[in-house]
Protein backbone atom coordinates (compact mmCIF):
# COMPACT_ATOMS: atom_id res chain seq x y z
CA UNK A 1 0.00 0.00 0.00
CA UNK A 2 2.67 2.47 0.93
CA UNK A 3 6.05 3.63 -0.67
CA UNK A 4 8.80 4.79 0.64
CA UNK A 5 12.27 5.45 -1.31
CA UNK A 6 15.01 3.15 -0.06
CA UNK A 7 18.83 4.42 -0.90
CA UNK A 8 21.65 1.45 -1.78
CA UNK A 9 24.97 2.86 0.07
CA UNK A 10 26.94 0.56 -2.53
CA UNK A 11 25.77 2.33 -5.23
CA UNK A 12 25.36 6.20 -3.85
CA UNK A 13 28.29 8.20 -4.64
CA UNK A 14 26.90 11.49 -3.04
CA UNK A 15 26.41 13.62 -6.27
CA UNK A 16 23.29 15.27 -4.51
CA UNK A 17 21.21 15.53 -7.11
CA UNK A 18 18.93 14.00 -5.60
CA UNK A 19 18.53 16.26 -2.32
CA UNK A 20 18.76 19.00 -5.37
CA UNK A 21 15.43 17.56 -6.65
CA UNK A 22 13.36 16.21 -3.94
CA UNK A 23 10.14 18.38 -3.40
CA UNK A 24 10.29 17.27 0.21
CA UNK A 25 12.06 19.31 2.82
CA UNK A 26 14.58 17.17 5.03
CA UNK A 27 13.77 14.19 3.40
CA UNK A 28 16.97 13.37 2.55
CA UNK A 29 19.71 14.18 4.30
CA UNK A 30 23.81 14.34 3.17
CA UNK A 31 26.31 12.89 5.62
CA UNK A 32 30.24 14.85 5.24
CA UNK A 33 31.89 12.16 6.73
CA UNK A 34 30.56 9.22 4.42
CA UNK A 35 29.91 11.44 1.45
CA UNK A 36 26.50 9.25 1.33
CA UNK A 37 22.79 10.19 1.37
CA UNK A 38 20.37 9.37 4.39
CA UNK A 39 16.29 9.15 3.69
CA UNK A 40 14.55 9.86 6.22
CA UNK A 41 11.04 7.25 5.52
CA UNK A 42 8.60 9.43 7.48
CA UNK A 43 9.24 12.23 5.27
CA UNK A 44 9.18 10.39 1.90
CA UNK A 45 5.61 11.34 -0.25
CA UNK A 46 6.93 8.35 -3.11
CA UNK A 47 6.53 10.59 -6.16
CA UNK A 48 9.91 8.74 -7.30
CA UNK A 49 11.66 11.98 -9.00
CA UNK A 50 14.28 10.75 -7.04
CA UNK A 51 14.46 7.03 -8.48
CA UNK A 52 14.21 8.49 -12.14
CA UNK A 53 16.97 11.30 -11.17
CA UNK A 54 19.89 9.27 -9.76
CA UNK A 55 22.43 8.95 -12.27
CA UNK A 56 23.80 5.81 -10.43
CA UNK A 57 20.32 4.18 -9.80
CA UNK A 58 21.22 3.86 -6.16
CA UNK A 59 17.48 4.58 -4.95
CA UNK A 60 14.62 2.05 -5.17
CA UNK A 61 10.83 2.33 -4.01
CA UNK A 62 10.54 -0.26 -1.50
CA UNK A 63 6.96 -1.28 -0.73
CA UNK A 64 6.08 -0.96 3.09
CA UNK B 1 21.53 39.48 11.19
CA UNK B 2 21.05 38.59 14.36
CA UNK B 3 19.97 34.58 15.55
CA UNK B 4 18.35 36.68 18.38
CA UNK B 5 14.89 35.92 17.01
CA UNK B 6 14.56 31.93 16.93
CA UNK B 7 16.38 31.84 20.13
CA UNK B 8 14.17 29.87 22.70
CA UNK B 9 13.73 30.88 26.58
CA UNK B 10 16.35 28.29 28.12
CA UNK B 11 13.42 26.87 30.39
CA UNK B 12 11.35 26.11 27.88
CA UNK B 13 14.07 23.95 26.00
CA UNK B 14 13.00 21.05 26.67
CA UNK B 15 9.53 21.44 25.93
CA UNK B 16 10.05 22.51 22.32
CA UNK B 17 9.35 20.42 19.54
CA UNK B 18 12.13 18.64 17.88
CA UNK B 19 11.48 20.13 14.39
CA UNK B 20 12.13 23.91 16.43
CA UNK B 21 14.95 22.73 18.36
CA UNK B 22 16.71 21.65 15.01
CA UNK B 23 15.72 24.68 13.19
CA UNK B 24 17.77 26.66 15.99
CA UNK B 25 20.08 24.68 15.97
CA UNK B 26 21.16 24.19 12.32
CA UNK B 27 19.21 26.47 10.52
CA UNK B 28 21.00 28.50 7.73
CA UNK B 29 20.95 31.73 10.12
CA UNK B 30 24.26 32.04 10.58
CA UNK B 31 26.91 31.55 7.37
CA UNK B 32 25.85 31.99 3.74
CA UNK B 33 24.02 28.87 2.88
CA UNK B 34 23.44 28.56 -0.89
CA UNK B 35 21.40 25.58 -2.81
CA UNK B 36 24.29 23.46 -2.95
CA UNK B 37 24.33 23.12 0.92
CA UNK B 38 21.20 21.59 1.07
CA UNK B 39 21.03 18.53 2.82
CA UNK B 40 23.43 19.56 5.89
CA UNK B 41 21.19 22.15 7.22
CA UNK B 42 17.66 22.39 8.26
CA UNK B 43 15.38 23.58 6.07
CA UNK B 44 13.54 26.87 6.72
CA UNK B 45 10.05 24.47 5.51
CA UNK B 46 8.80 21.95 7.29
CA UNK B 47 6.25 18.75 6.17
CA UNK B 48 3.89 20.82 3.82
CA UNK B 49 0.23 19.67 2.46
CA UNK B 50 1.42 19.83 -1.21
CA UNK B 51 1.13 16.84 -3.51
CA UNK B 52 3.91 14.01 -4.20
CA UNK B 53 6.20 15.69 -6.85
CA UNK B 54 4.84 18.81 -6.51
CA UNK B 55 7.23 21.19 -8.41
CA UNK B 56 6.03 24.14 -6.72
CA UNK B 57 7.26 22.82 -3.58
CA UNK B 58 10.26 21.95 -5.37
CA UNK B 59 10.91 25.44 -6.07
CA UNK B 60 9.95 26.76 -2.99
CA UNK B 61 12.36 24.87 -1.02
CA UNK B 62 15.24 25.92 -3.36
CA UNK B 63 13.62 29.82 -3.27
CA UNK B 64 13.82 29.21 0.79
CA UNK B 65 17.46 27.61 1.25
CA UNK B 66 18.97 30.05 -1.31
CA UNK B 67 18.47 33.10 0.58
CA UNK B 68 20.68 35.75 1.51
CA UNK B 69 19.53 37.01 4.46
CA UNK B 70 16.87 34.50 5.97
CA UNK B 71 16.74 36.07 9.14
CA UNK B 72 15.31 39.55 7.76
CA UNK B 73 13.07 38.48 5.18
CA UNK B 74 9.75 38.71 5.20
CA UNK B 75 7.93 36.65 2.60
CA UNK B 76 4.33 37.72 0.98
CA UNK B 77 2.21 35.09 -0.31
CA UNK B 78 -0.85 35.11 -1.94
CA UNK B 79 -4.46 32.72 -2.56
CA UNK B 80 -3.51 29.41 -4.30
CA UNK B 81 -1.17 26.03 -3.34
CA UNK B 82 1.90 28.24 -2.52
CA UNK B 83 -0.50 29.50 0.34
CA UNK B 84 -0.31 25.75 1.57
CA UNK B 85 3.05 25.86 2.33
CA UNK B 86 3.25 28.87 4.26
CA UNK B 87 2.41 27.68 6.98
CA UNK B 88 5.67 25.22 7.17
CA UNK B 89 7.86 28.31 6.29
CA UNK B 90 10.06 28.88 9.59
CA UNK B 91 10.57 32.67 8.84
CA UNK B 92 8.04 35.77 8.63
CA UNK B 93 5.34 35.56 5.79
CA UNK B 94 2.43 37.50 5.31
CA UNK B 95 -1.01 36.15 3.50
CA UNK B 96 -2.41 38.46 1.84
CA UNK B 97 -5.69 38.66 -0.03
CA UNK B 98 -5.95 37.24 -3.75
CA UNK B 99 -4.42 39.89 -5.56
CA UNK B 100 -3.20 42.11 -2.92
CA UNK B 101 0.58 40.57 -2.82
CA UNK B 102 2.71 43.20 -4.36
CA UNK B 103 0.85 46.07 -2.74
CA UNK B 104 0.88 44.63 0.79
CA UNK B 105 4.63 44.08 -0.07
CA UNK B 106 4.83 47.76 -0.98
CA UNK B 107 3.54 49.09 2.42
CA UNK B 108 5.79 46.23 4.36
CA UNK B 109 8.57 47.49 2.75
CA UNK B 110 8.20 50.84 3.07
CA UNK B 111 7.48 50.44 7.06
CA UNK B 112 10.40 48.90 7.31
CA UNK B 113 13.03 51.41 5.67
CA UNK B 114 11.11 53.71 8.01
CA UNK B 115 11.89 51.89 11.19
CA UNK B 116 14.92 50.29 10.42
CA UNK B 117 16.50 52.75 8.30
CA UNK B 118 20.15 51.40 8.55
CA UNK B 119 19.18 47.31 8.52
CA UNK B 120 18.97 45.60 5.51
CA UNK B 121 15.41 44.17 5.11
CA UNK B 122 14.34 41.88 2.05
CA UNK B 123 10.76 41.99 1.17
CA UNK B 124 9.63 38.55 -1.42
CA UNK B 125 6.61 38.31 -2.96
CA UNK B 126 5.89 34.35 -3.65
CA UNK B 127 2.51 33.94 -5.41
CA UNK B 128 0.94 31.39 -8.37
CA UNK B 129 -0.23 32.43 -11.80
CA UNK B 130 -3.57 33.35 -10.90
CA UNK B 131 -2.80 35.97 -8.30
CA UNK B 132 0.67 37.23 -9.83
CA UNK B 133 -0.78 37.65 -13.85
CA UNK B 134 -4.38 37.22 -13.53
CA UNK B 135 -6.40 39.43 -10.46
CA UNK B 136 -3.37 41.13 -9.23
CA UNK B 137 -1.89 42.02 -12.91
CA UNK B 138 -2.95 45.36 -11.42
CA UNK B 139 -0.88 45.73 -7.92
CA UNK B 140 2.06 43.79 -9.68
CA UNK B 141 2.34 45.93 -12.54
CA UNK B 142 2.28 48.97 -10.81
CA UNK B 143 4.54 48.26 -8.15
CA UNK B 144 7.26 47.76 -11.00
CA UNK B 145 6.15 50.84 -12.37
CA UNK B 146 6.69 52.67 -9.03
CA UNK B 147 9.74 51.34 -8.40
CA UNK B 148 9.18 49.38 -5.65
CA UNK B 149 12.30 47.50 -4.15
CA UNK B 150 10.39 44.02 -3.66
CA UNK B 151 11.00 41.06 -5.96
CA UNK B 152 8.14 39.46 -6.99
CA UNK B 153 8.31 35.61 -8.05
CA UNK B 154 5.50 33.94 -9.92
CA UNK B 155 4.81 29.94 -9.55
CA UNK B 156 3.62 29.66 -13.29
CA UNK B 157 1.94 26.00 -12.98
CA UNK B 158 -0.17 27.53 -16.21
CA UNK B 159 -3.77 27.07 -14.36
CA UNK B 160 -5.64 27.35 -11.56
CA UNK B 161 -4.44 24.06 -9.84
CA UNK B 162 -6.10 24.87 -6.49
CA UNK B 163 -9.26 24.93 -7.23
CA UNK B 164 -9.58 21.72 -10.06
CA UNK B 165 -8.05 23.22 -12.92
CA UNK B 166 -9.40 26.05 -14.10
CA UNK B 167 -7.47 28.07 -17.00
CA UNK B 168 -5.59 30.99 -16.36
CA UNK B 169 -3.82 33.62 -18.76
CA UNK B 170 -0.43 32.07 -18.40
CA UNK B 171 -1.94 28.88 -19.65
CA UNK B 172 -0.50 28.08 -23.27
CA UNK B 173 -2.94 28.15 -26.37
CA UNK B 174 -5.28 25.16 -27.32
CA UNK B 175 -3.94 23.50 -23.66
CA UNK B 176 -6.85 21.50 -22.55
CA UNK B 177 -8.01 21.52 -18.67
CA UNK B 178 -10.41 19.94 -16.34
CA UNK B 179 -12.56 22.96 -16.74
CA UNK B 180 -11.64 24.06 -19.74
CA UNK B 181 -12.82 21.24 -21.68
CA UNK B 182 -12.47 23.05 -25.53
CA UNK B 183 -9.38 24.24 -25.06
CA UNK B 184 -8.14 27.51 -24.08
CA UNK B 185 -8.50 30.24 -27.12
CA UNK B 186 -5.63 32.88 -26.40
CA UNK B 187 -2.37 32.97 -26.01
CA UNK B 188 -0.27 32.94 -22.84
CA UNK B 189 0.68 36.49 -21.35
CA UNK B 190 3.88 37.22 -21.85
CA UNK B 191 4.35 39.10 -18.24
CA UNK B 192 8.79 38.59 -18.98
CA UNK B 193 8.29 40.81 -21.70
CA UNK B 194 5.13 43.29 -19.71
CA UNK B 195 8.18 42.93 -17.05
CA UNK B 196 11.09 44.76 -18.72
CA UNK B 197 9.53 47.32 -19.88
CA UNK B 198 7.47 48.45 -16.76
CA UNK B 199 10.63 48.81 -15.00
CA UNK B 200 11.95 45.55 -13.56
CA UNK B 201 15.75 45.91 -13.44
CA UNK B 202 16.18 41.90 -13.40
CA UNK B 203 13.68 39.58 -14.97
CA UNK B 204 14.51 35.80 -15.37
CA UNK B 205 12.59 32.99 -17.29
CA UNK B 206 13.28 29.04 -15.84
CA UNK B 207 12.27 26.09 -14.75
CA UNK B 208 12.42 23.85 -12.09
CA UNK B 209 14.95 21.84 -14.02
CA UNK B 210 17.79 23.11 -13.17
CA UNK B 211 17.28 23.87 -9.54
CA UNK B 212 20.91 25.42 -8.79
CA UNK B 213 20.20 28.08 -11.53
CA UNK B 214 17.80 28.58 -10.06
CA UNK B 215 18.79 29.09 -6.67
CA UNK B 216 21.85 31.12 -8.13
CA UNK B 217 18.68 33.83 -10.17
CA UNK B 218 16.78 33.78 -7.02
CA UNK B 219 19.77 35.28 -4.75
CA UNK B 220 20.50 37.65 -7.55
CA UNK B 221 17.05 38.78 -7.53
CA UNK B 222 16.53 39.39 -4.44
CA UNK B 223 20.30 41.18 -4.17
CA UNK B 224 19.57 43.53 -6.75
CA UNK B 225 16.08 44.29 -5.37
CA UNK B 226 17.71 45.52 -1.91
CA UNK B 227 19.81 47.85 -3.64
CA UNK B 228 18.89 48.94 -7.42
CA UNK B 229 15.01 48.32 -7.90
CA UNK B 230 11.67 45.85 -8.72
CA UNK B 231 13.13 42.29 -9.79
CA UNK B 232 11.11 39.59 -11.12
CA UNK B 233 11.37 35.87 -11.22
CA UNK B 234 9.11 33.24 -12.91
CA UNK B 235 9.49 29.62 -12.76
CA UNK B 236 7.72 27.05 -14.84
CA UNK B 237 6.60 24.83 -11.64
CA UNK B 238 4.43 21.50 -13.95
CA UNK B 239 1.27 20.36 -11.61
CA UNK B 240 1.42 16.72 -11.54
CA UNK B 241 -2.28 16.32 -9.99
CA UNK B 242 -4.06 18.73 -12.76
CA UNK B 243 -1.72 18.30 -15.69
CA UNK B 244 -2.55 14.16 -15.28
CA UNK B 245 1.33 13.29 -15.18
CA UNK B 246 3.64 10.82 -12.78
CA UNK B 247 5.26 12.60 -10.61
CA UNK B 248 8.07 11.26 -11.30
CA UNK B 249 8.09 12.92 -15.06
CA UNK B 250 7.18 17.01 -13.63
CA UNK B 251 10.75 17.31 -13.76
CA UNK B 252 11.18 16.04 -17.47
CA UNK B 253 8.00 18.11 -18.61
CA UNK B 254 9.63 21.11 -17.18
CA UNK B 255 13.13 20.35 -18.82
CA UNK B 256 11.12 19.73 -22.49
CA UNK B 257 9.05 23.26 -21.68
CA UNK B 258 12.73 24.61 -21.58
CA UNK B 259 12.76 24.00 -25.09
CA UNK B 260 9.85 26.20 -26.72
CA UNK B 261 8.42 28.42 -24.05
CA UNK B 262 10.75 28.37 -20.85
CA UNK B 263 13.96 29.01 -22.77
CA UNK B 264 16.36 30.32 -19.83
CA UNK B 265 15.99 34.34 -20.35
CA UNK B 266 17.59 36.89 -18.33
CA UNK B 267 17.33 40.78 -18.42
CA UNK B 268 19.65 42.64 -16.65
CA UNK B 269 18.99 46.32 -16.88
CA UNK B 270 22.13 48.97 -17.44
CA UNK B 271 21.70 50.18 -14.11
CA UNK B 272 21.84 46.74 -12.32
CA UNK B 273 24.49 45.87 -14.79
CA UNK B 274 26.96 48.53 -13.89
CA UNK B 275 25.58 47.87 -9.90
CA UNK B 276 27.01 44.41 -10.52
CA UNK B 277 30.02 45.86 -11.85
CA UNK B 278 30.63 48.54 -9.05
CA UNK B 279 30.09 45.74 -6.28
CA UNK B 280 32.31 42.84 -8.47
CA UNK B 281 29.23 40.50 -8.06
CA UNK B 282 28.52 39.31 -11.41
CA UNK B 283 27.01 36.00 -10.45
Amino acid sequence: MYFKAKVDKEKCNGCKICILSCPEPNAIKFDPSSKKIEIYESRCKACKICVVICPKQAIELEEK
Amino acid sequence: MSKRITEMCPALNDAMPTEYRELVENGPWLGDKTVKDLGTFKELLEEHPLCAGCNLALSLKIILSSLPNPADTIIVGSTGCSSLGFMQVGIHNIHSLFGNQNAVATGVKRVLSMRFPDKKKDVVVMAGDGATADIGLDMTIHSWFRGEKITTIMFDNELYANTGGQESGMTPAGRVAYMAPLGKKFPKINLFEIAKTSGCHYAVLLTTANTVRLGACVKKAILLARDVGPTYVQIHTPCPTNLKIPPEESIKVAKDSEKERYAFNEYVSEAAKSFLENTGNKK
